[in-house]
């Protein structure tokens, strides 16, 4: 499974675990904190890929950058999983 | 003494607070408080309950009681489980007594010293008064009369992090508009509609704000940290965004009264601080590694809070030394710090333990880079519960007595528990 189908994959999985509803289908285009996941919801996502990816890279950033859409979020663990 | 309306900036700007579309000046702010003082003389000298119904009346009848009512009791949006004192009066009354206009008086009763109580949820899990003098709570705030700064309020001001920021703009004359509630979207259309150029909140709405990407589109000149601990990368970023603002993070503990900020961008603060005396305080690390601080004023006797024969309060916040930085840790009673709300392990554990599959439970806090820590518990279940199953069930069962952030987000599986040598649950360290 591709980076990001497995995020999109663990986005929803985390959705219905934090009790939130996501309520358009998820693109690139979606504003994360938009989407109907909250921001317990987004900590608990970022959470559990650190879980299955062995990586969190929010917390290995000098400087934060903190990502708008789920496009931007994907990326952010893209470049994260090329540079390691 | 004098009291907080006494303390009112002599020439006010044109607006003070901004409540929705309802813009108060200073001038009618003060009249709204005397007139309150004027037609409840009853209330003199008496304990009164503060219900907060919305940012200007919460301010109106500050400026109104304190100097004229013994104590202030702002109460929480929860007084669950809280205990009220006795003879308490409440305002706003549910049954208005009006005074007879005839009965009018400007009254010449010297103001009081009011004691000031805020809510905190305490170190068990059962919440807790907390007495503090005037004084203290505006031992941070930097007075500047001729302020050009316009606050976001971000928190509702009977807690202690809206307090501040509520005394900070009235005492410096700044306009402050609320914005307490909602999500960060709709805060950040309000801070961009009236231009917020100052903002105090927790590094996890910072976050939030951040994700937005509309933080740079405002004029920030003030953004200040606090509530939890702050880190390095998020500070850095914003002083990047925002490089001639000034940026700091603040450090305050509900037991000390107010702790003391750090302008210099860097995380935790100096190691020198701790042989110095800043603004009347002193520090000290204790052989636990809990930072103790020594306010400036000594505090309000309180059964809660510990002060040792040297007036130092432990602040059960751990800390560590590194590279000439004092950094914080995290709460030795294993408190945990969701996005600035505390949680008690123990009053999650007691909700979980009624679900039948549970046999034991030990709740802790796990870093996060997004809401600083989240809730994780470890749990014995029954054999052969459908473990599938049970960690939706918890939530149901959870949502019905817990505020969202409480609630855990991830549940261990495990055998056993360990008891320390005490027989009680062995508390695993915080991993902050």
């Amino acid at each position: 499974m591709d980076l990001q189908t497995h995020i999109q994959k663990t986005l929803l999985q985390v959705a219905e675990l934090a009790n939130c509803q996501i309520s358009q289908p998820l693109t690139d285009d979606t504003v994360l904190l938009e989407s109907g996941l909250d921001s317990l919801g987004f900590a608990m996502l970022v959470a559990q890929l650190e879980e299955e990816l062995g990586m969190d890279p929010f917390s290995e950033m000098q400087i934060a950058v903190y990502p708008r859409t789920l496009g931007e979020f994907i990326h952010i663990y893209q470049q994260a999983a090329g540079s390691s | 003494m004098m009291a907080f309306w006494q303390q009112l900036p002599q020439t006010p700007p044109d607006r003070l607070a901004v409540d929705g579309a309802l813009p108060l000046s200073f001038e009618q702010l003060h009249n709204r408080a005397t007139q309150l003082r004027n037609t409840h003389p009853e209330l003199y000298g008496k304990a009164l309950a503060l219900e907060y119904t919305s940012t200007t009346e919460f301010l109106c009848a500050l400026l109104a009681f304190d100097g004229w009512c013994s104590a202030l009791y702002l109460l929480p949006d929860t007084t669950q489980e809280l205990a009220m004192p006795a003879d308490l009066m409440h305002w706003p009354a549910d049954t208005a007594v009006k005074t007879p206009l005839s009965e009018l008086c400007h009254s010449t009763e010297p103001a009081l010293e009011t004691v000031w109580y805020l809510a905190t949820s305490g170190t068990t899990g059962t919440p807790k008064w907390i007495p503090h003098r005037f004084a203290s709570l505006c031992r941070a705030v930097k007075s500047n009369p001729a302020s050009a700064l316009r606050w976001g309020l971000c928190y509702q001001p009977y807690r202690f992090a809206g307090l501040q920021v509520l005394l900070q703009s009235a005492l410096s004359g700044a306009c402050l508009i609320d914005a307490s509630s909602g999500d960060a979207h709709q805060r950040m259309q309000v801070f961009k509609r009236y231009q917020v150029n100052a903002l105090s909140a927790t590094p996890s709405l910072w976050r939030q704000l951040l994700m937005t990407n509309q933080l740079a589109e405002l004029p920030l000149l003030q953004l200040t940290l606090g509530g939890e601990i702050a880190d390095q990368p998020l500070l850095t970023k914003l002083q990047q965004l925002f490089p001639t603002a000034r940026v700091l993070h603040i450090y305050a503990s509900t037991e000390a009264g107010v702790g003391f900020s750090v302008s210099d961008g860097q995380a935790g603060f100096p190691e020198a601080w701790l042989q110095q005396t800043r603004s009347g305080i002193q520090m000290r690390i204790n052989a636990e590694h809990h930072l103790c601080i020594k306010p400036a004023t000594v505090p309000v006797r309180s059964q809660h809070i510990v002060v040792d024969a040297d007036g130092f309060i432990d602040t059960s916040d751990v800390v560590q030394l590194k590279s000439g930085r004092v950094l914080f840790l995290g709460r030795a009673n294993g408190a945990i710090n969701v996005g600035g709300n505390k949680v008690h392990p123990e009053q999650v554990e007691q909700v979980l333990l009624q679900h039948e599959a549970v046999l034991q439970a030990r709740v802790y806090g796990k870093a996060s880079s997004v809401l600083g820590q989240l809730v994780v518990a470890d749990v014995v279940a029954k054999p052969g519960s459908d473990l599938k199953k049970l960690p939706s069930q918890l939530m149901q069962l959870c949502l019905t007595q817990l505020q969202r952030y409480q609630i855990p987000t991830r549940y261990h599986w495990v055998s056993e528990l360990a008891n320390n040598s005490s027989g009680k649950l062995s508390r695993k360290e915080s991993n902050v």
